[in-house]
């Protein structure tokens, strides 16, 4: 089995606080009294200079893991541990500060259900811009359409009617449904299950362990659910703070967490 | 596993790289490109009363008005052109260039929902609209074609010439300043909103520098200098010597014009590339 996913020395910083002074002109002002040697006009009193005065915060910090191909990993961790930052760069979206991301093969990431859905087009429509969006072919989605629509458990009839008139449940299940037929090697998911009910919930891990089992798929989760975490993954890292305290078997990782919680 | 190194297919580091076009990237995407397309040109009409009619609705409404505000109140001359050819053609060729312009800076701002969750090459978004503003380009010439037609049959000579062969070029070239500008302008506004004011602002000074509801033959000597600078201002120009026959052919700003299209083109590509990787952190 190969490596799909290796990340090293992966960090990422943020800057705190109000960058520049949220204006063009205003920061022109103040990065010329800067060349000219003056104090910056914008300064408040008894603040140091805006400009040079970095605050700096690690949202990530010398992350290093690897994940199999066909893994179900799990990434679990309090609110502010980094999760979503990871996925971020995982899924291209921000850049790191530092470290290296190698994947291999084709990565889908779906960190919000329902991405790029445009209310005035059809349930059809947004299929196949959805599935474009996540990096579909058109001659994917024909191939999978039938297979969605029955997935997303959506009456045929309303399969033509704009998804703004859709009750927020039939959305969702659209949605995932697209999201769930992505030929993609890689597939990253974050919180998506915290939307749909619970049968539907079940029926979506259900998917994902399937196809991961069948085709191979490595599967990245993030979920504050931990019930879900276990049933999903096999492996699970644990975050806090924008460091990987522990990497293991799903349910050691869970408890490390249950015992972080408890603190 | 050594021969694990090669094989990559996504590497993702802190580099951001300043030129550089991923064709190879963009062709994967070639579906979403065109059904974004379809998502910005239906989104125009649908629910509506004119449905598309709107497509050639605003050009004839602005013809119509500059007729009567230019044509009749300000009594300007059009170059011998028919007063509606003559503003259409203008209005045309200007909405092309101002919608590219100010969709394109709005790439980010726009889109900042969709691109903070999901990867796919932003430049799909200016992509799709200029591509859209180019179909309502050829809606609208295909109106202008009917007009032309129109006064053929009432008898006006029009002396075709041999530049309507580069008619493509002209379109081109507006396409490439537009996009050029807008996905510039795209990088700044996404730290300072401010800009956006300024973009709408901007075109509607910049029209009234452009030979869009006056000839350039109508210009004080000494204010033709300003107009050598406007890269907008040959283009259309040379459009209407091409299909009317009457107006400047002035090759040498046209020249000018052609190489700061291309020009302001990789520079707007260069600090798109630059911006799109961080933009989420800072929008």
């Amino acid at each position: 089995m190969s490596t799909a996913v290796k990340v090293e020395h992966l960090s990422k910083e943020y800057r705190l606080g109000v960058i520049g002074n949220g204006s063009l002109w205003k920061d022109i002002q103040s990065w010329t009294a800067k060349l000219q040697g003056k104090p910056d006009p914008w300064t408040k009193i008894n603040e140091e200079s805006r400009i040079g005065k970095r605050e700096r915060f690690w949202a990530l910090k010398d992350i290093n893991f690897e994940v199999q191909q066909g893994e179900r990993l799990g990434i679990i961790g309090r609110n502010g541990a980094g999760k979503s930052t990871l996925l971020k760069i995982l899924s291209q979206i921000t850049a790191p500060t530092e470290g290296v991301v190698k994947m291999r093969g084709h990565v889908a990431s779906l960190l919000e259900v329902g991405t790029g859905f445009h209310p005035e087009f059809t349930g059809r429509e947004n299929i196949y811009l959805n599935g474009a969006i996540l990096g579909m072919s058109k001659a994917d989605i024909d191939r999978n359409f039938d297979e969605i629509v029955a997935f997303s458990e959506i009456e045929p009839e309303f399969i033509d009617t704009p998804v703004k008139r859709y009750s927020s449940g039939m959305y969702v299940r659209l949605a995932f449904a697209v999201a769930a037929h992505l030929n993609s090697e890689i597939l990253i998911a974050d919180e998506v299950l915290a939307v749909g009910d619970v049968k539907f919930q079940e029926k979506c891990l259900g998917k994902m362990k399937e196809v991961s089992e069948k085709q191979g798929r490595t599967v990245l989760f993030v979920s504050h659910n931990i019930g879900a975490v276990r049933q999903l993954c096999q492996t699970g890292a644990l975050l806090d703070h924008g460091k990987l305290l522990m990497l293991d078997n799903v349910d050691k990782v869970a408890d490390e967490y249950a015992k972080l919680i408890g603190q | 596993m050594t021969s694990d190194k090669e094989t990559w297919d996504v590497v993702i580091t802190p580099k951001r790289m300043w030129l550089g076009l991923n064709l190879k990237e963009l062709r994967q995407y070639k579906d979403l490109i065109t059904l974004m397309i379809r998502r910005e040109f239906v989104s125009v009409y649908k629910q509506t009363i004119f449905g598309p009619l709107w497509f050639v609705f605003q050009p004839l409404m602005s013809t119509f008005l500059y007729m009567f505000v230019f044509g009749n109140i300000a009594q300007m001359g059009t170059d011998e052109i028919p007063q509606a050819l003559f503003y259409f053609s203008g209005t045309m060729l200007w909405t092309f260039f101002a919608t590219t312009l100010q969709k394109c800076s709005d790439t980010f701002i726009n889109n900042a929902g969709l691109f903070g969750k999901v990867y796919f090459p932003r430049l799909t978004m200016p992509i799709a609209y200029v591509t859209n503003a180019f179909f309502t380009l050829l809606i609208q010439f295909a109106v202008m074609l009917v007009f032309y037609v129109y006064y053929l049959a009432n008898g006006v000579q029009f002396s075709l010439s041999w530049w309507i062969l580069t008619t493509p070029i002209y379109i081109l070239q507006l396409a490439l300043l537009g996009t050029g500008f807008g996905i510039m302008i795209s990088a700044l506004t996404t730290k300072y909103h401010d800009l956006r004011n300024l973009v709408s602002f901007g075109l509607s000074l910049l029209m009234y520098a452009t030979p869009v509801v006056y000839p350039i033959s109508s210009i004080p000597v000494r204010w033709k200098v300003l107009f050598q600078f406007n890269p907008v201002a040959p283009v259309i120009e040379m459009f209407r010597y091409s299909f009317f026959g009457k107006g400047s052919c002035n090759l040498k700003m046209w020249a000018y014009s052609l190489i700061v299209s291309v020009v302001v083109f990789l520079l707007g590509l260069m600090t798109f590339n630059h911006n799109e990787q961080t933009f989420v952190d800072v929008v």
